[in-house]
């Protein structure tokens, strides 16, 4: 028995020897991943793998496209209707090749690209459009445990509520012929064809969605491995929490890309997707809190805040997103204007910025941030920092040096560098004599929190659906919004945004919008606090790689240097 | 024998019963809506969430939640994944081989350069190496795990291979996958080596004392009176009993190092349960949490057993009921 045992043992202890052995062999990859560092004059080269930081998202089938991580791989695959021009914010064409109104701007008629294809051959027809649209309206009674997250993108649609409640297809979506897809809405909306360029809104192979995508003579499920109308294909199912790769689509119908594809590569961590960057095996990422100095110096800025070159990798470009604080205004003391006011005008909004943002990011005066088209700095009047006239407002307010005012909440959820930010909030407030204390819920709890009129200072942040000052109007200040936790309510606004999304006369509407921002920003119901901004970095052999305001990178005009080699 | 394991088989199920029970308690006591989590901060539609809830159960009272889920787990059947509708079942069998992968190369490690260093240091007593091994046995238990990763990955991933001009250095982070540039063991080295590190120190420290101990007993004291050689005392009659501590350290180790280890995999991006679990638990999403975790508590369970009854292999003065012997 034991003799026995003991040859065992040395057998098994030789095998793990050698195991262990092997292991330790072989610690030199067998191709190089750097890239190569001689740049050619000329225009961009064909090939290479473009390496991309991730983390792992929630879905990359547009069904349930809405984190950043999914939309970016959603948007590699699939072309929506329209897509947004990210240096003039203008509409343009994807999918459809023009599209029209009637004068209200209810009805809408596309015209798709003729001859476009899904990467598995089959052609784009304005019923696959018909189809994506409702199976993402009607999804919340079709499947309950799996419904899709996005729907609220097709509200305006005429039918949407009774596909959301009994999933019958929505009326208001119609394909005329193959390439004619009518489209009829509930309220005037001139900004539809932005909404239209969401990643969520692009068309899908019904035959693949219902039956699976075949794979290496295995059948694996759409939402593991979506086919799509876009510059890039998927090459293999997603492998989770390790990686998607894409690969140039060569039947696309629009320009083909540079790059032979994309390798998402997904970290749980981001120092570790840092490390992986310094070593050279990653070429786009973000960069972690503390280290945009250095970055900066050893990788170089790029001049517009977007595009990454060679020499100028540092991304620091504003987006299309906002930090704020909201105030609920439906109790006392913040029902007050000149409460808000003062909280508002007291808060230090470089030094937060530079304290814990490493200056990246930008003191907001506005609700609406840079980049967005009609967006102008300062037309929220008490979004500055001004002492005298925060204390000024306190007096006004009926509470003179923060006398008389009970000690206010601060709610804010934990993670990403908010208590810092509450803690500079907080000490900017005791400076005018206003004492708060802070409230601090995990993300699970805060945002239904802040959906209940428990809160009175809370933390809030959006971040654009589409590039459009509609979205930064009427998803949170039209009275009967769902994001709108300030419980602000304005009649005057209401009809205004309603006037605006009627005007389909872009300059007048853009007008329109800023004059309901101005009006909202009078009334104080926010706080605008900085704008977020971009703090990535690209590799040294990545040429054009635009990495847009709304985080979207542009893959179809990245190249790299060598092609890859 | 077999009626002792027979008994050990059937001490699972109450185990069981209170692993799962306890988790569903505990999950419905953290607060955070799952349902509600998905949509982030946007807020959505009432009537989806409720529809959701109702398909979950989740607006059941948590006593009939327990007794579907049990029935479901009778049918095999462990859920699905709130967070992203995939089922439990696929999330586990995608994550589990790779936990299973870090920990035998972690315990590898620890069984080498534990049990190796802690002989070492037994009978060199008081020398350099001694000297060196308690040394290094104190740092590492000390060292927290991901400062220790983080290190290595400086060190063998950027640094190393800018010194060599990129001919030698090692994968900073993330498993093998085709087309990798390393081979697959490369991937496992620096997260094995992290794994390892803590359990490997107090592995040697036990091997040590262990070692050190049976040296002074009297049967050693009569091998050596016998003539026998240094070496032939040392490994045909001190190890034997010295070993037994350290292979029951070593095996629950193992199991423990089975239930996956969320900071190494979550430092090196390896795909494993642990880090699984913990994002899980961070989505609220409790039918990956409890399903995956009751897996992992059977294992856990198994390898105890086995440990249990190898003993009866390793000394035979330990016997387990049954009629066995004479």
């Amino acid at each position: 028995m034991h003799r026995y045992l003991k040859k065992t043992a040395a057998v098994m202890l030789s095998v793990i020897m050698v195991v262990a052995l092997a292991g330790v062999a072989g610690c030199a990859p067998s191709t190089s991943t750097s890239g190569g560092t001689s740049s050619t004059a000329s225009g961009p080269v064909k090939g290479g793998m473009l390496s991309f930081y991730i983390g792992e998202p929630e879905a990359i089938d547009p069904f349930n496209a809405q984190e950043s991580e999914g939309v970016q791989v959603t948007q590699s695959l699939f072309d929506s209707l329209t897509a947004v021009n990210p240096t003039t914010g203008k509409v343009i064409p994807a999918a459809a090749d023009s599209w029209s109104s009637d004068a209200s701007a209810t009805v809408w008629t596309f015209k798709l690209h003729p001859g476009a294809k899904f990467a598995d051959g089959e052609p784009v027809t304005a019923a696959d459009f018909v189809y994506a649209w409702n199976r993402i309206a009607e999804s919340a009674s079709k499947d309950a445990t799996n419904p899709s997250q996005i729907s609220y993108h097709l509200s305006p649609v005429v039918g949407y509520d009774e596909a959301n409640s009994k999933g019958t297809p929505m009326s208001g979506v119609k394909a005329i012929d193959d390439t004619t897809l009518q489209v009829t809405l509930q309220y005037p909306f001139a900004d539809w064809p932005y909404v239209c360029s969401h990643p969520a809104l692009a068309p899908v192979p019904q035959k693949l969605v219902e039956n699976g995508v075949p794979y290496n003579g295995k059948t694996v499920p759409f939402d593991q491995m979506p086919v799509g109308n876009g510059p890039f294909k998927m090459s293999a199912p997603w492998v989770h929490n390790q990686y998607i790769k894409v690969v140039r689509n060569d039947d696309y119908y629009g320009t083909k890309a540079h790059l032979d594809g994309v390798d998402f590569k997904i970290f749980a961590d981001l120092d570790t997707a840092y490390r992986e960057f310094e070593a050279g095996s990653l070429d786009f990422t973000q960069i972690p809190s503390g280290q945009v100095a250095a970055a900066k110096q050893k990788y170089g800025v790029a001049a517009d805040g977007y595009t990454v070159d060679p020499g100028h990798g540092v991304l620091l470009g504003p987006e299309a997103a906002i930090y704020y604080l909201s105030f609920d205004m439906k109790k006392a003391p913040l029902d007050n204007l000149n409460v808000r006011k003062a909280i508002s005008l007291a808060i230090n909004r470089d030094a937060i910025n530079q304290a814990v943002f490493e200056g990246t990011r930008k003191a907001a005066g506005s609700y609406v941030p840079p980049g967005i088209p009609g967006y102008e700095d300062n037309q929220f009047q008490f979004s500055h920092y001004d002492i005298a006239a925060a204390k000024q407002a306190l007096v006004d307010a009926g509470y003179p040096g923060g006398k008389g005012l009970p000690t206010l909440e601060l709610a804010y959820n934990s993670g990403a560098g908010h208590a810092q930010v509450m803690a500079l909030v907080q000490s900017d407030l005791k400076a005018i004599g206003v004492n708060t204390k802070t409230y601090t819920l995990q993300g699970a709890q805060y945002w239904p929190y802040l959906t209940t009129t428990k809160f009175q200072v809370a933390r809030d942040g959006w971040i654009a659906d589409y590039p459009i000052i509609d979205n930064f109007t009427n998803p949170i200040f039209n009275s009967t919004a769902d994001n709108n936790h300030s419980h602000y309510s304005n009649p005057q606004v209401d009809a205004m945004i309603l006037k605006a999304r009627s005007t389909t006369d872009e300059a007048a509407r853009i007008a329109l919008y800023q004059q309901i921002q101005k009006m909202v920003g009078d009334d104080a119901p926010v706080a605008p606090i900085v704008y977020y901004a971009h703090n990535r970095v690209g590799a040294n052999r990545v040429n054009n790689l635009f990495y847009d305001n709304m985080g979207l990178a542009h893959f179809d005009i990245a190249w790299l240097t060598g092609g890859g080699k | 024998m077999f009626q002792y394991i027979g008994k050990r088989l059937l001490q699972f199920v109450p185990v069981f019963l209170g692993v799962t029970l306890f988790l569903f308690i505990l999950t419905r006591v953290i607060p955070g809506d799952p349902v509600a989590m998905l949509s982030g901060q946007r807020v959505q539609d009432p009537q989806i969430l409720a529809q959701m809830r109702h398909a979950y159960h989740l607006d059941l009272p948590v006593w009939q939640q327990f007794i579907l889920y049990l029935k479901d787990i009778a049918q095999g059947n462990f859920g699905t994944s709130i967070a992203t509708g995939r089922s439990v079942k696929d999330i586990f069998l995608e994550k589990y081989p790779y936990t299973l992968q870090l920990a035998f190369a972690a315990i590898i490690i620890e069984i080498i350069v534990g049990i190796g260093a802690g002989v070492i240091s037994a009978v060199k007593q008081y020398s350099f190496w001694d000297v060196t091994v308690t040394l290094s046995t104190s740092l590492l238990v000390s060292l927290p795990v991901f400062w220790l990763g983080m290190m290595m990955q400086l060190f063998f991933g950027i640094w190393l291979k800018n010194w060599t001009n990129g001919q030698f250095y090692l994968p900073i982070s993330g498993a093998w996958s085709p087309g990798a540039p390393f081979p697959p063991m490369a991937y496992l080295i620096m997260p094995a080596i992290t794994l390892a590190s803590v359990s490997t120190a107090y592995a040697a420290r036990i091997q040590r004392s262990q070692l050190l101990e049976v040296r002074g007993t009297d049967y050693i004291r009569t091998a050596r009176a016998k003539g026998l050689s240094e070496g032939s005392v040392l490994w045909r009659h001190a190890m034997k009993n010295a070993l037994i501590p350290v292979v029951t350290f070593i095996a629950l180790d193992l199991g423990a190092m089975m239930a996956g280890a969320i900071l190494t995999e979550t430092v090196f991006n390896w795909p494993g349960i642990g880090y699984q679990i913990y994002l899980s638990i961070e989505q609220r999403d409790w039918p990956v949490v409890i399903g995956t975790t009751i897996i992992v508590t059977m294992v856990y369970m198994v390898i105890n057993l086995i440990v249990d009854i190898s003993y009866a292999f390793l000394d035979p003065r330990i016997r387990y009921g049954g009629s066995e012997g004479r």
